[in-house]
């Protein structure tokens, strides 16, 4: 029983999963900068009422 | 702080930016010659542009990197936080 489950917890509490990034093409330097990454597939902006 | 000033700052911030975004690429992936190709085109335009400014502005930073002829430049400039982009 792990710790999740002592706890009464009777499903996983989180699963992580990361797939593995490939480098193909980036932002131009300014660009990246305001928008927090050189790479689009790491752009990932929250937008709390866009549900 | 005039226009060509603050656009040279602007680039070295941003190319700055690119390089460490690659450096922690290549920490995950040392082997992808593309990136590590990219980044050292962007360290090398970095260093041009930062010796460019400093040349023309003075020390970009305190830590002894950076001589700074005729006066203590560091103390003339405007500090980061008064610069508005």
């Amino acid at each position: 029983m792990n710790e999740a489950q002592a706890q009464g917890f009777n499903w996983e509490l989180a699963r992580a999963y990361i797939p593995w990034q490939r480098y193909t093409e980036k932002w131009d330097p300014l660009e990246g900068l305001r928008k927090g990454t050189i790479f689009p597939e790491l752009y990932m902006p929250y937008h709390p009422t866009a549900r | 702080m005039d226009y060509d000033r603050r656009k040279l700052l602007e680039q070295i911030m941003a190319l700055e930016f690119t390089a460490l975004e690659f450096n922690l690429y290549l920490d995950t992936h040392p082997q992808d010659m593309k990136a590590l190709e990219e980044f050292n085109q962007a360290a090398r335009k970095l260093a041009q542009l930062k010796q460019e400014y400093e040349s023309r502005y003075g020390p970009l930073t305190n830590y002894g990197t950076t001589p700074s002829p005729g006066s203590w430049r560091w103390v003339e400039d405007p500090w980061p936080w008064e610069i508005t982009f």
